[in-house]
């Protein structure tokens, strides 16, 4: 009985906030004169009638698998890492410096070279909140926000003072990436089974990683001794202490866990679309990790799915803006209108079924 | 005159975080965390701007303040009412704050990351301090004006006891629930105030990720200043005047400016990692409210 209703929960809730969400961002719609139906029927029109557009999709929501991995693996343990958005930034900046300064070196070398300089990026920027939340105490959402944003300095400095393409003269970028650096695309693969994308496609590798990924995290939280105390630890410390698990040292692993996986959210873009990193290198796939972690109920595959709506939500706002004038930022809204319902959602759902539980047993 | 005119303008800097740390004194006193303050700062900046420049500076006050109410609204009715997780509601209503500031903002001036000039408050004339914007002193009142009403009346008796322990309150017949509520929505009205000071008063215009994490300074400053109003004070001064010390060095260029810009934040962690050990949150600060339940 439990178990299904468990089940209801991880799927209905998703379903449902999904469903609220699309009907108060119709409000919102509304609002500024357009139809919401029309807006909502041109998001799925523009998205899916051809299939470079679905291709589209499945690279939009590449790094958003990783960030949303990342985001879960810190809410398993009880503790949440807002600072994704930092640690990609700083993985993505290494992984770069990797990739254009690293000579002389064959691809199959150099790629996962380049991959591992973003773990490190990313661990070496989860460290400092984790060490400063066990050693003095300090929140790890106000540390991670303060490191956010001490990043987007850093790198800004690091590219436009240190790193600087000085070949070029009007764009403020690093040098490019060696082509031994660059990830390749999933055309060839794709190709065997007969299905042809168009070059201005950029579904690369790194996709069927992030679902490897997932599967692998998977592994680890429900067959490793490690993803026991993990779990145990996010379900209740003080027990876990008295079960002999140390909850200090799952939450320096987990969280550096989480800031390695944290370092890959930004290299699709950087491997396998811009080559280089500059100043506009996309932002926010850190905050778009908690809205997936959560709508995907922090399970690995359900965090795909999610990740796989975010990229056709992403892919059908640059739709309704050309096509019909509806500011793209509608599905911010639509995403933090889900954040809200999900959580909401869940805690009704959860406590409806505790009161039937409760009945049961009297 | 050097000093006389770094502290009025570190004063200057600080208001937007004394008044929000101000709030969260209310809210975390009433035991709930509101790290959506950067957001409610965000729209009180944002509407702030639309009311002033369609109705003057009165009604951008007053919008600004109102929608600061309605986010807090949100996170009342999600953490207090259904109790969820205090930091995701925050955290989505920053999304949301973002989000929608960009859309309106585009939806009304064709553009999404700014607004056009918008006129502020009348000045007034303060001998050291120049041109004064009353916001300033505003935010000087309500500083003891808050100590006061926590302290000695019976408003934030009630208020404090749902903090400590709210089923000891509620045993009295304190409505713990709307207490919870008030508290909430008075961090909202404030952080849409300082929002609104910092788009008509500072800079005469809404600029997206203007508030630049004010929010978030303003909880370390009201953890720093170990959950009193007062306290809050001196932190957010200290923090002001960080920011405009920050400027001056920039104009000397001996370090570069991006290590500047980080100044805050670095203070911040700084502050949070030496002192937060001494100080004593709220016993019930976070924790949500089940009747029924011990």
């Amino acid at each position: 009985m439990k178990r299904i209703n468990v089940l209801i929960l991880k799927i209905i809730s998703p379903v449902l906030a999904i469903v609220v969400a699309a009907f108060l961002s119709s409000l919102v719609i509304l609002s500024i004169g357009k139809n919401p139906l029309e807006v909502f029927y041109t998001m799925f029109r523009f998205s899916f009638r051809r299939l470079d557009s679905v291709a589209i999709i499945f690279y939009n929501s590449t790094p958003l698998i990783f960030s949303g991995l990342a985001v879960s693996i810190g809410f398993r343990m009880g503790l949440f890492n807002i600072g994704i958005e930092g640690q990609y930034l700083i993985g993505t900046f290494l992984a770069a410096l990797a990739g254009f300064s690293l000579k002389g070196i064959p691809a199959v070398i150099h790629i996962p070279l380049v991959i591992l300089s973003g773990i490190i990026g990313g661990m070496l920027w989860a460290y400092l909140p984790v060490y400063l939340k066990i050693k003095r105490g300090v929140h790890e959402v106000i540390s991670t926000i303060m490191l956010n944003y001490i990043s987007y300095s850093l790198i800004h400095f690091l590219i436009s003072e240190v790193f600087l393409d000085r070949s070029q003269k009007l764009l403020i970028r690093t040098p490019k990436l060696l082509s031994t650096a660059l990830i390749p695309k999933l055309h060839g693969l794709l190709a065997l089974f007969g299905v042809n994308l168009p070059k201005h496609v950029y579904l690369n590798w790194f996709f069927p990683l992030g679902i490897l990924l997932a599967f692998a995290v998977y592994y680890m939280l429900y067959y490793t001794p490690f993803g026991f105390e993990l779990r145990c630890v996010g379900q209740n410390p003080d027990a876990s202490r008295t079960a002999g698990i140390n909850p200090e040292k799952v939450f320096y692993k987990g969280f550096l866990l989480s800031g390695a996986i944290a370092g890959l959210v930004g290299l699709s873009d950087l491997m396998g679309y811009f080559g280089y990193m500059d100043l506009d290198f996309p932002r926010g796939y850190g905050f778009d990790g908690i809205a997936v972690a959560l709508i995907g109920q922090n399970s690995p595959f359900g965090i795909i799915a999610a990740s796989i709506l975010f990229g056709f939500l992403k892919r059908g706002a640059e739709g309704i803006q050309t096509l019909l004038n509806v500011p793209m930022d509608t599905i911010v809204i639509l995403q933090a209108l889900m954040i809200l319902s999900i959580v909401v959602i869940n805690k009704v759902m959860n406590d409806y079924i505790r009161r039937i539980e409760r009945k049961g047993v009297a | 005159m050097f000093l006389i005119e770094l502290i009025a303008s570190s004063l200057r800097m600080a208001v937007p975080i004394i008044l929000t740390a101000i709030g969260a004194v209310y809210t975390e006193r009433a035991g709930v965390v509101n790290i959506g303050l950067e957001g409610m700062m965000i729209v009180g900046s944002f509407w702030g701007a639309l009311g002033s420049y369609y109705f003057g500076p009165y009604v951008g006050f007053l919008f600004a303040m109102a929608a600061g109410a309605f986010l807090a609204l949100i996170h009342a009715i999600a953490t207090v009412t259904f109790r969820v997780d205090q930091i995701v509601s925050g955290v989505a209503l920053n999304i949301l704050a973002y989000g929608s500031s960009r859309f309106l903002s585009q939806a009304f001036f064709k553009m999404a990351t700014t607004t056009p000039h918008v006129n502020g408050l009348f000045k007034l004339k303060i001998p050291l301090l120049g041109e004064t914007s009353p916001v300033i002193i505003l935010a000087l009142i309500l500083v003891p004006v808050a100590g006061y009403i926590l302290e000695k009346t019976v408003f934030g008796l009630r208020l404090r006891s749902v903090g400590e322990n709210p089923l000891a309150a509620d045993t009295l017949g304190i409505n713990v629930f709307k207490m919870k509520y008030a508290g909430v929505i008075i961090s909202g009205v404030l952080a849409g105030l300082a929002g609104a000071y910092l788009a008509l008063e500072h800079t005469g215009m809404y600029v997206e990720g203007m508030t630049q994490g004010k929010g978030y300074i303003a909880l370390a400053a009201m953890i720093f200043g170990n959950w009193t109003p007062k306290g809050a004070l001196w932190a957010s001064l200290l923090f002001g005047f960080a920011e405009s010390l920050s400027f001056r060095v920039v104009q000397n260029a001996v370090i570069p400016y991006q290590f500047i810009k980080m100044i805050p934040y670095v203070l911040t962690l700084a502050v949070l990692a030496g002192v937060v050990r001494k100080s004593t949150p709220p016993a019930a600060d976070g924790v949500p409210y089940e009747r029924g339940t011990k």
